[in-house]
């Protein structure tokens, strides 16, 4: 990875903090946790195309196997025109050449979806560097590339094209699946259905699939539905009348869409729940603590459950579990342990020894208490 | 590890095998086309009359033979393509078995319902205006109309602006910036201003000997107020004067020059401008994903466990996460007490109390110990 001209500044900022921490290791576990998606849906587009291709071949091979059994017709026959015979000949070779053409063509296009899992494999193995710093900015492209995902589920189409420019993660997220969702949902809201039935039929094999396997139970329902259609061609379009009214409303065009997204979604194996929001849950509870909830005085500006909409956000999450006691310095925010041991100042608070220390360094033998505003001497820091 | 291995074992099988079948198609059909096209050069040329009709005749039958040919290699092929479709579903099968697909069972279905989906946008913005991705920022505010104040956007501008100029070792922005805010900056002991300068000395002398007398010139109008606190580090600035003639390089000064100086400058700016304007120095939400992702696996393992056995769905509780989750020390922002006797966090109603030894414990595990005796051991 080159680190030279294309950071932005504050990757730059990123990169310092490896000064500042020292970061963990990834674990595999992680990556097997989290990446499904990563690979799945390529790997769905992959055998779409292969069925595609299957049919390509077969439909040339038809072509073929035709041509021949003209030729092999006036083979038998009676009479046996010599050009009639080689201009047969000629058809035969054309739709030889045909097959090819298509046989290459299309195994092409499979061999680029297989490529596409293959980098984002390649990809995911990286996240076992030993260099910090690659380990730093692959942290960050997964963050880039969960956002990219909620980003593009939520329809922000824009948002997405920005979001590409900068960074290196183009071919690690699913955005033409979405730009084709895109156009067919921007037709939609335009009352146009021509682009989502033509999706449709591309897709209609694995939608059959599905229909069968959760509309089984639904036949009335669906026969209610074909009654009412058809009784819709009696009403006019502006009626009243409901249901028939609410058939023609706009807001069938907005459910359309949705449910459009969905199917979508599904067809690719897109989970429902982003791994965004997983992730995101699932950070907010191992880092919440009930001091995160015990008003302002109580907040650390590092922690991201007590900024303001993480913090509303997290309420309904269940706290971290902490069976240790672990105490943080709330002038530096470093650890208390043996290397930093606790002090307590006549006014109760305890603070860092290396944190007062140095304060007192700078302050003559000074220190003072951020909580009271109290000053007082080093010496009269008692061991905790 | 061993996940992406598996799957890029079959990956690498498929595309092997798609390749092989391009190439292997494209001779088969190539030897064919040719054959065709020998057998008609010669019907082409050979004579129409009854004389040839043996000639003919055999040249049908090997043009039958051809043709047999050529349509049993054309539908090996076929079948051929269609046999890829078990390697193809090899790869989705080491997918699903080595990464989990599902997840989701350890989270809210609905967490981005609709009060939420605007705070989480909002966060996702000030993520973006916070890396310097301004356009990004500004796209997704008109893409899901959040309100963002110019306010909260404008310390990130101007912050981002100053870093650029800082990568460039323009020092002038973050020196106006420091003196703008030098109150501030020393009421939280911030020695930025003094660095900042320091860093405008080295590079003036660095220069070369032509310099040395600019330098004493800054050095007396700016490095002057800082004497009281940082006399030390003063004084090792002006001792490199004398090692300017035979290069800085060469001299106990030497470490001044590195490029991590600069480095460093950049990153004192941010932590104290970030602590200047009460922000974290990571992004929050970078941090909290990073812990997610590091929570989930285990998550899901005690899910299996708990699931095994049949115990409720714990994220339906409001208490707490039923397994303790390391996420390493960077990410510990709150002190958090648990007794040693009873490993229980410490709340409200049941805080540490502190025994004249100096040993703490939780207030319950006191009033366990003393129900049974007078004294407490």
């Amino acid at each position: 990875m080159k680190f030279s001209e294309n950071i932005s500044v504050f990757n730059l900022v990123f990169f310092i903090n490896l000064y500042l921490f020292a970061y963990n290791k990834i674990k595999a576990s992680e990556i097997s946790s989290i990446e499904h998606p990563t690979l799945k849906v390529p790997y769905e587009v992959l055998n779409k195309r292969f069925r595609l291709a299957q049919k390509s071949i077969d439909r040339e091979l038809c072509h073929v196997t035709n041509a021949v059994s003209e030729l092999e017709k006036v083979l038998i026959s009676d009479t046996k025109d010599k050009n009639q015979i080689t201009s047969l000949i000629g058809g035969v070779m054309e739709k030889l050449n045909s097959f090819k053409r298509k046989a290459e063509d299309v195994t092409q296009e499979e061999i680029e979806c297989g490529r596409v899992i293959k980098r984002r494999v390649e990809h995911l193995k990286e996240h076992d560097s030993t260099s910090p710093a690659v380990i730093c900015q692959w942290r960050k492209l997964r963050l880039d590339r969960l956002l990219m995902e909620y980003v593009l589920r939520a329809g922000y189409y824009n948002t997405a094209s920005e979001l590409i420019k900068g960074s290196p993660i183009k071919d690690l997220t699913n955005l033409d699946i979405f730009l084709v969702a895109n156009d067919v949902e921007i037709s939609l809201k335009n009352k146009d259905t021509s682009k989502c039935l033509a999706w449709c039929h591309d897709n209609k094999s694995k939608l059959r699939k599905h229909a069968r396997k959760h509309f089984t139970g639904q036949d009335q329902a669906q026969m209610q539905a074909v009654q009412q259609c058809m009784a819709l061609l009696a009403f006019p379009v502006n009626t009243d009348v409901s249901p028939y009214k609410e058939l023609f409303s706009e807001s069938r065009w907005d459910g359309l869409v949705t449910q459009f997204r969905e199917e979508n979604l599904n067809l690719f194996q897109i989970s429902t729940p982003s791994a965004f929001s997983v992730a995101l849950q699932a950070g907010l509870s191992a880092l919440k603590t009930p001091h995160c909830y015990r008003g302002p005085l109580n907040h650390n500006p590092d922690c991201p459950v007590c900024q303001k909409n993480l913090n509303e956000l997290a309420s309904s999450l269940p706290y971290a579990h902490c069976s240790q006691s672990r105490l943080v310095c709330h002038i530096s925010g470093e650890q208390l342990n043996e290397h930093n041991q606790p002090l307590m100042l006549p006014n109760g608070y305890v603070y860092g020894q290396k944190a007062l220390e140095q304060m007192a360094s700078e302050n003559d033998g000074f220190v003072l208490c951020p909580r009271s505003h109290q000053t007082f001497t080093l010496v009269e820091a008692e061991k905790y | 590890m061993d996940a992406c291995v598996a799957v890029e074992k079959e990956v690498d099988k498929v595309l092997c095998k798609f390749t092989a079948f391009q190439d292997r198609s494209s001779l088969l059909i190539r030897g064919l086309y040719s054959d065709l096209e020998n057998i008609k050069k010669q019907i082409d040329e050979s004579e129409a009359s009854d004389d040839c009709f043996t000639l003919r005749d055999s040249i049908n039958l090997l043009q039958n033979q051809i043709l047999a040919r050529t349509k049993e290699i054309i539908t090996n092929l076929s079948t051929e393509h269609r046999d890829l479709h078990s390697s193809v579903s090899k790869v989705g099968k080491a997918i699903d078995k080595n990464f989990t697909a599902d997840f989701a069972c350890v989270s809210h279905e609905n967490f981005f319902d609709e009060g939420k989906q605007d705070m989480i946008n909002e966060v996702i913005c000030r993520h973006y205006l916070r890396e310097g991705c301004l356009n990004v920022a500004e796209t997704l505010i008109k893409d899901t109309g959040i309100d963002m104040p110019e306010d909260a956007k404008v310390p990130f501008l101007e912050l981002n602006c100053i870093l650029t100029s800082l990568k460039v070792h323009d020092l002038e922005p973050a020196l106006e910036w420091a003196k703008k805010n030098r109150e501030k900056l020393r009421a939280q002991k911030s020695s930025l201003e003094f660095k900042l300068h320091r860093l405008a000395y080295i590079t003036l002398i660095s220069e070369g000997q032509h310099r040395i007398k600019e330098a004493i010139e800054y050095a007396r109008r700016h490095l002057t107020g800082f004497v009281h606190q940082h006399e030390k580090a003063i004084q090792t600035l002006l001792g490199c004067l004398l090692y300017v003639r035979s290069g800085l390089e060469n001299s106990p000064y030497a470490d001044l020059l590195s490029s991590c100086q600069w480095i460093e400058i950049c990153e004192v700016f941010t932590r104290d401008a970030c602590a200047l304007l009460g922000l974290s120095v990571e992004s929050p939400l970078a941090v909290c994903i990073n812990a997610g992702c590091t929570a989930l696996p285990v998550l899901l393992n005690i899910k299996q466990v708990m699931q095994q056995q049949q115990v409720h769905n714990m994220w339906n509780s409001k208490e707490e996460l039923p397994i303790e989750i390391d996420l390493g020390q960077n990410y510990r922002y709150h002190s958090i007490f648990a007794c040693p006797i009873l490993r229980q966090q410490s709340t409200e109603s049941n805080p540490p109390m502190r025994l004249i030894c100096g040993h703490i414990i939780s207030r319950d595990a006191l009033n366990k110990l003393t129900t049974g005796n007078k004294y407490v051991l």
